[in-house]
């Protein structure tokens, strides 16, 4: 049954690794239709497992993930989610112009459809020039914009970007955020993870911070700085999530 | 298009949202999966076809002369079924191990998994390209050695289908190697350790009726023999067991490898961490 009003219901989320090692633990979480969200946690705290989860690319060890009030791995939830992975992974033997007319044959789109936001993509994130270049021929950033216009090819109502700007030059990130604004405005739901925390501040609407495969904390920025007492969102990671030395001395020192 | 809008269009439920065309996905999958296929042509077909060829001159031709008709067949008669279905086999088989184990191990393809596209689907998808593969190389192999050596294409029917399971077979065999592979080494042990000698031992270059004992005995335990014979039926009529165990047992194993192949896209095994 749809749901218009939750774009991500996620209920008792939990995943062991086959090694044993614990990657979400009775996770919940719930992400509203239309909101900027920020998902904020050092690395290893489990949010690219909370995302592969989301998108079908992990097998789960239980709990419950809707989209949009579908099962997240019914047909029509994938539809509904667009996905750009931390880490390049584009189709080496294709074109910039290939991935994308094929990525939109993955998800059900005509050729017609598929070549129009192809031609729209390659427009949005500057890759005319190297349309018809293989995609292992690209640079660093250009792969990335074409990572990120791969995952907004099918117009889905739910975005979700894992660590979209890292490593990636101010002009991109400026030209993405941008577009990403765009979209939003227009009522797609975003879902965030960066470790940029002043981009996180300036553009989420609401942000949860996870830590050891669990959501420690979740309110506005300005709800997260008020409750830690904090003038900044880094001040707030730090007093929560951060498992950096300083960190670790200071809650030593507090014990002692 | 506002906020409420857009969720008003979700609480609808459209078909362009709630029911995208799964046979457009699967389709897109067969195009790209063929699409690599002829990017490298050199490699995928065009290698293959010559060193097949090579085979029938060399030990047709040239051996030809030396050795007696086997089964009432002149030799380089006799062994082009065998190269052919040995060409077939092996492509269908590298073709999609390698694309199974590249796509993973560059993990382009969660693009795939993450789609609204049915596990069957993908299975199906992923298999088209060696099957793709292995019928190019097949015909081209056919119209080569039709002028060279005069082979019959007796019973087109049965070839057809012989052909057709062969390559489903190994096609599928291929999906499974190359999701369970973790490195190119796991790939080539299969390919060269295990089905390049089943191949041979499999009665492409000779009769198993002409072995002594206990080989010929042995050999009816090679499952590639049979496959084999059913291919040799298809060209010249005739073969070493009955045409039935020939078709029955190499239908038997498609469809076992297609079903192992469904069930590790089904379950996500060895797929998804």
């Amino acid at each position: 049954m749809a749901d218009a009003t939750q774009a991500l219901t996620i209920e008792g989320l939990a995943k062991v690794y086959d090694d044993g090692t614990v990657g979400l633990e009775g996770l919940d979480l719930e992400v509203p239709a239309g909101e900027f969200f920020g998902l904020l946690g050092p690395n290893g705290a489990g949010k690219t497992t909370l995302i592969n989860s989301v998108c079908n690319l992990i097998r789960t060890s239980g709990g419950r993930i809707s989209v949009f009030g579908f099962a997240h791995d019914s047909m029509a939830a994938r539809r509904l989610v667009g996905v750009a992975e931390q880490d390049p992974n584009l189709d080496r033997f294709l074109t910039v112009r290939e991935s994308l007319v094929y990525h939109g044959g993955y998800f059900g789109m005509s050729d017609a459809d598929s070549n129009r936001r192809a031609d729209e993509m390659i427009d949005v994130f500057d890759l005319r020039a190297k349309a018809d270049v293989r995609t292992a021929k690209l640079s660093g950033g250009m792969k990335r914009r074409l990572l990120l216009a791969r995952a907004l090819l099918h117009e889905p109502l739910l975005v979700i970007l894992d660590e979209p700007t890292a490593g990636v030059d101010i002009e991109l990130r400026h030209d993405l955020w941008n577009y990403i604004r765009l979209l939003h405005r227009q009522g797609t739901t975003i879902l965030l993870t960066t470790h940029y925390l002043e981009e996180a501040e300036s553009l989420c609407e609401d942000i949860a911070l996870i830590s050891a495969g669990r959501i420690i904390a979740r309110d506005t920025p300005a709800g997260l700085k008020r409750r830690y007492d904090a003038t900044t969102l880094e001040e707030v990671y730090l007093q929560t999530v951060s498992t950096s030395l300083p960190a670790v001395m200071a809650a030593e020192e507090e014990q002692r | 298009m506002s906020t409420a809008d857009r969720t008003a269009v979700i609480a609808a439920a459209p078909p362009a949202y709630a029911a995208p065309d799964p046979a457009r996905s699967m389709r897109a999958l067969v195009l790209r999966e063929c699409r690599r296929v002829t990017r490298l042509w050199k490699q995928t077909i065009l290698a293959p076809v010559i060193s097949s060829a090579l085979f029938i001159l060399v030990f047709g031709l040239s051996l030809g002369n030396r050795i007696k008709s086997i089964d009432g067949f002149d030799y380089d008669v006799f062994i082009v079924p065998g190269l052919i279905a040995m060409a077939m086999a092996q492509a269908a088989f590298s073709n999609n191990s390698s694309s199974l184990l590249q796509a993973r191990n560059d993990r382009y393809i969660n693009d795939v998994l993450a789609s609204p596209m049915q596990p069957w689907r993908m299975n199906l998808g992923y298999m088209f390209g060696g099957v793709f593969r292995s019928l190019v190389i097949g015909i081209a192999l056919v119209a080569i050695a039709l002028p060279l050596t005069g082979v019959p294409i007796e019973r087109p029917v049965h070839l057809l289908v012989a052909v057709l399971l062969l390559v489903v077979l190994f096609a599928a065999l291929g999906v499974v190697v190359g999701i369970y592979s973790e490195n190119w080494d796991h790939h080539s042990f299969i390919n060269n350790l295990i089905i390049l000698p089943l191949t041979f031992l499999g009665g492409v270059f000779y009769s198993i009726s002409i072995l002594p004992s206990p080989w010929q005995e042995l050999s009816h335990a090679n499952p590639i023999f049979y496959m084999v014979d059913a291919v040799r039926y298809g060209f010249l009529g005739s073969s070493d067991v009955s045409a039935g165990l020939a078709f029955g047992f190499t239908a038997l194993v498609a469809v076992a490898m297609v079903a192992w192949a469904q069930w590790l896209f089904q379950t996500g095994r060895r797929l998804k961490p």
